[in-house]
C-alpha cells in the first residue's frame, strides 16, 4: 500500500472524503485485508486520543488564532538592511545601456545613408539652366540651353 | 546572471570595434560604378540611324517621372564606367560629347558635362545607389539630347 492509500484511509476514517469517495474507499476496504487491518488501527489510535486528551476549546475563532500567530511571527522577522550598491555594480549599472546606445549610434552612422550632401551646387556656362528633381524615382534633371549641333 | 551582463558589454564593445575596422577597410578599396548614356528624344516613330534603339523601360520612366515631353527616347549610346575612389572617370559618349564623374564624398559627385571639347556644365550632385542625374537640352529639328547618368553600384 503506498502513501496515498493511507492518507486516503485516514481522510475516510475522519469522513472528509466525498460520497463518490467514500463508496469506492469502502469498496476497497471490504475486498482488500491490508486495508481492513490498518484502518482498524487508525480507529484505535484515533480512540486512544480522545479517551486521554482533553478537548481544548478556543476562546476565538480558529482563522483568527491563525491570523493571530501569522502577524506575531512577520513582527518578529528582522528586516533585510538596505544593501548599498558596490561601485561597480553602480558602474555596470550605467555603462550596460550606454554601450548599448554607442553601438547603437556605431551602426546608424555605418549603415544608413547620409542625407543629402552639397547637392545641386552649379558651376555652369550656362545662366539658364534649371533643375527638376523627382525624388521617388531618385531623378534630377538639369536642363541647359546649349544646343546640340547637327 | 553577473558573470553574463559584464560578458555581454564586453561583446558589444567587441562588435562595436569590428563594425569599425571593416567600415574602414571597406571604404578604402572601394570603386563607384556608374552607367551613362547618351539619349535622342524626338516625336517622331524613328532615329534616322538604324542603330538606334529605344531605351530600356525602366529609363524611359525616369524620364517621364521628370516631367520630359517627348514621344520616343532612342538610345544613342551607353557606357559603364568605373569611378575610383576619389578620382574621376572620363566617359566619351560621341565625337561631341563627353563627361567626367569625380567623387567627392561617399555620396557626392561633380559631373562635368563637355560639348565640342567646351565645358558645358559643371555640377555637384549627391548620387546615391540606384539614382539618376539626366543634362538635356534642345537638339536640331525640336528634338532634344539626353544624358543619363545612373549610378549603379
Amino acid at each position: 500500500m503506498n502513501d496515498e492509500q493511507q492518507l486516503k484511509l485516514q481522510a475516510f476514517l475522519d469522513g472528509e472524503l466525498p460520497e463518490a469517495e467514500t463508496r469506492e474507499i469502502s469498496a476497497w476496504v471490504a475486498r482488500d485485508a491490508e486495508a481492513t487491518a490498518l484502518l482498524k488501527e487508525l480507529r484505535q489510535t484515533r480512540q486512544a486520543f480522545k479517551s486521554t486528551e482533553a478537548n481544548v476549546q478556543l476562546p476565538e475563532s480558529r482563522e483568527f488564532y491563525w491570523s493571530k500567530i501569522q502577524r506575531e511571527i512577520e513582527r518578529d522577522l528582522p528586516a533585510a538592511p538596505p544593501q548599498r550598491p558596490s561601485l561597480f555594480h553602480r558602474f555596470r549599472r550605467v555603462l550596460v545601456p550606454v554601450g548599448a546606445f554607442a553601438v547603437l549610434v556605431v551602426i546608424s552612422i555605418l549603415t544608413f545613408p547620409r542625407g543629402n550632401g552639397i547637392d545641386s551646387e552649379m558651376a555652369v556656362a550656362d545662366s539658364e539652366a534649371f533643375t527638376y528633381q523627382d525624388y521617388d524615382s531618385g531623378t534630377t534633371l538639369v536642363w541647359v540651353s546649349y544646343p546640340a549641333e547637327r | 546572471m553577473r558573470f553574463r551582463i559584464g560578458s555581454s558589454v564586453s561583446l558589444l564593445a567587441a562588435v562595436a570595434s569590428l563594425l569599425l575596422v571593416l567600415s574602414a577597410a571597406a571604404a578604402q578599396a572601394r570603386d563607384f560604378k556608374f552607367e551613362a548614356q547618351l539619349i535622342w528624344a524626338t516625336m517622331s516613330e524613328s532615329s534616322p540611324d538604324p542603330q538606334h534603339k529605344p531605351v530600356d523601360e525602366k529609363t524611359r520612366e525616369r524620364l517621364a517621372k521628370v516631367n520630359l515631353k517627348w514621344k520616343n527616347y532612342f538610345l544613342v549610346r551607353k557606357v559603364d564606367a568605373s569611378v575610383p575612389e576619389k578620382g574621376a572617370k572620363e566617359v566619351v559618349l560621341s565625337d561631341k560629347c563627353k563627361i567626367s564623374i569625380r567623387q567627392v564624398d561617399e555620396e557626392n559627385f561633380e559631373v562635368s558635362l563637355f560639348g565640342q571639347g567646351k565645358s558645358v556644365l559643371k555640377r555637384m550632385q549627391n548620387i546615391s545607389k540606384g539614382e539618376m542625374l539626366v543634362l538635356g537640352g534642345n537638339a536640331p529639328d525640336s528634338t532634344s539630347w539626353f544624358v543619363a547618368v545612373r549610378r549603379t553600384e
